[in-house]
């Protein structure tokens, strides 16, 4: 099977299969190039023949006249909140799924029990309550974090992923008189590199894209994350899209950019999202 | 003599055990009380809250019984929602299934050095904000875009996108676009793990092409399409974004959601008790549809002997 000689075939799955990519990732080019064009030209050419900044200009200097940073600020609130948000998801994670597959302990099927009710549970019956409950942490960090900083689906990577590890290599740290945590940090922890870097960026991402509860939590103009202050001002200044524009290439290239520098972790990962 | 060692061993094991029991509890710590604090306290409260009338700001309410969920059997907007979501249900899982398999099939059949490449570049639209995508085809459906200028010069068509049957389709459109790539990668992920013994038996059988694909390599992928289909069934359920910057529900709720129908009575309209009790019969409506698909699904996994 060692033909160097390439089948017309292949070529033309692979021309099929790049003329679908080319459709898919088009919107990106889109949408970047039209940030980058002079405002009377926005929405109005696909080739474009001048590039201009001033759309990031006006992002940069002319927010509100409250707040002249105010998109940078979105921008680094959103940073803000999304990742203590993985953070925590991926210590949670580990504990609760390390204790659920590994630790055999009295009680260990009804935490393992509330897991399952929680993943299939639909989350929308507790915004009025949960909005309720975290008010008095309207407008703070604490607010906007705490109530998603637990990812059920974290918990299950974990779980699934310590399933396939054999409990000897537990066990015989056990045996050599390692603590818990030391088996946790030590032993745990590093062998999960790829699963942790999965949870942290997909729990970073699902956090960076939320809409409704930071809507509800944070409307303050220094506290909303870019995602809710695009939605906001798209709806005063829709007659500006330029901007617009240029703040969704903010709100979406910078995850792009860190799923690609570490998407050689997902092939592994992958197998342990869907059991 | 060996009694008293046997009763010392088992003291130090019971022990051992005791240790290790309050370990884990210790360890579950953070995890059961974000439980308390975000689940079951408001759980508890969100039952009591739909049977009160209660409007978010005042400390007064009543309690109005099951007259929110009487109500909600006419309330026109929660019909449009409850049956929306099947009609976006429909598509968005066909359309869904049918690209993942697509992207899948097509990906695997790459060469090896392209193939993992490829296939990520296909997940990309999943990261994208709903936010994002809906500011870039506001403006793309807008009366001055290019497009529209484009559509009346040439062809006289002169459609206002967002206040037409035609939003539904668009939106439909953006939620398949966004999903499909990540989906094929799990069909991606079970169409590799199929053994090469598999085709070679029904190479010698004669079987390729089109009776390949039915024959052996649906089959043999079913258990990850029933995940697939039950993953897009509820993301149905769980819409907001889009309607909610492009449509408003509109035209005539022909675009609403479950989700934005209970955002829009809570904390536009103030109407919390009534908002909690549709979350409810919500959540009451994914449950049972969900477990009807997975049924369904188990058979058709049954019958090619998962």
């Amino acid at each position: 099977m060692n033909n160097e000689k390439i089948k017309p075939s292949t070529v033309i799955n692979i021309s099929i299969t790049m003329l679908i990519l080319i459709l898919a990732l088009f919107p990106y080019y889109y949408m970047i190039m039209q940030s980058f064009v002079p405002w009377d030209m926005v929405d109005k050419t696909v080739i474009p023949r001048e590039i201009s900044f001033k759309s990031y200009e006006y992002l940069l200097n002319r927010g509100g006249a409250s707040n002249p940073f105010m998109w940078i600020r979105a921008l680094i609130n959103s940073f803000l909140v999304a990742a203590p948000t993985a953070l925590l998801s991926v210590v949670v994670g580990l504990m609760t799924g390390y204790s659920s597959s590994k630790m055999k302990f009295k009680g260990s099927n009804i935490i393992y029990g509330s897991l399952i009710f929680q993943m299939f549970f639909p989350v929308i019956i507790l915004l009025v309550p949960r909005y309720m409950i975290v008010r008095p942490l309207a407008n703070q960090y604490a607010g906007m974090i705490l109530p998603l900083s637990i990812s059920i689906w974290a918990i299950f990577m974990y779980i699934n992923y310590f399933k396939t590890v054999p409990d000897a290599i537990f066990e015989a740290a056990k045996i050599d008189g390692a603590s818990h945590m030391k088996i946790i940090t030590k032993i745990a922890l590093p062998s999960t590199k790829s699963i942790s870097i999965i949870v942290f960026l997909s729990v970073f991402m699902t956090r960076w894209n939320e809409l409704m509860w930071d809507m509800l939590i944070a409307p303050d103009v220094n506290m909303q994350t870019l995602n809710v202050m695009i939605s906001t001002q798209f709806n005063q200044n829709s007659n500006l899209p330029g901007p617009m524009y240029a703040a969704s290439v903010l709100l979406t290239v910078p995850i792009i950019v860190l799923f690609l520098c570490f998407s050689k972790y997902f092939k592994e990962g992958i197998n342990f999202m869907l059991k | 003599m060996s009694n008293k060692g046997d009763i010392k061993l088992e003291k130090i094991s019971r022990k051992r055990k005791k240790i290790q029991g309050e370990a884990a509890w210790i360890l579950n710590v953070p995890y059961i009380l974000y439980s308390i604090i975000f689940l079951v306290l408001p759980l508890g409260w969100a039952g009591w809250l739909a049977v009160t009338d209660w409007n978010l700001m005042s400390p007064k309410y009543n309690i109005v019984g099951f007259s929110n969920y009487i109500k909600l059997f006419t309330d026109e907007k929660v019909q449009a929602a409850f049956w929306n979501s099947y009609r976006y249900l429909v598509p968005i899982v066909v359309l869904c299934v049918i690209f993942g398999i697509g992207i899948a099939l097509l990906t695997s059949k790459l060469p090896s050095k392209l193939k993992g490449t490829v296939a990520v570049m296909f997940f990309i639209p999943y990261l994208t904000s709903g936010v994002a995508t809906s500011v870039m085809i506001k403006y793309v459906f807008s009366y001055n875009s290019a497009l529209n200028i484009f559509l009346r010069n040439q062809f006289d068509i002169d459609i206002n996108w967002m206040q037409s049957k035609a939003a539904f389709w668009v939106l439909v459109g953006m939620i398949v676009w966004k999903m499909s790539g990540y989906y094929a990668l799990f069909v991606l992920s079970a169409i590799e793990s199929i053994s090469a013994d598999v085709y070679e038996a029904a190479a010698i059988d004669n079987c390729t092409g089109i009776n390949k694909f039915f024959m052996i390599t649906l089959p043999m992928i079913t258990p990850t399409m029933t995940s697939v289909i039950v993953l897009a069934a509820g993301l149905s359920f769980q819409i907001f974004a889009e309607p909610f910057l492009l449509t408003g529900g509109g035209p005539s709720l022909d675009t609403t959601t479950w989700q934005l129908e209970i955002y829009n009575s809570s904390f536009v309209r103030f109407q919390a008790g009534y908002g909690a009790a549709m979350a409810i019969i919500n959540a009451i409506q994914i449950f049972v549809t969900i477990k009807i698909i997975t049924v369904i699904m188990n058979k058709f996994n049954k019958k090619f002997g998962w």
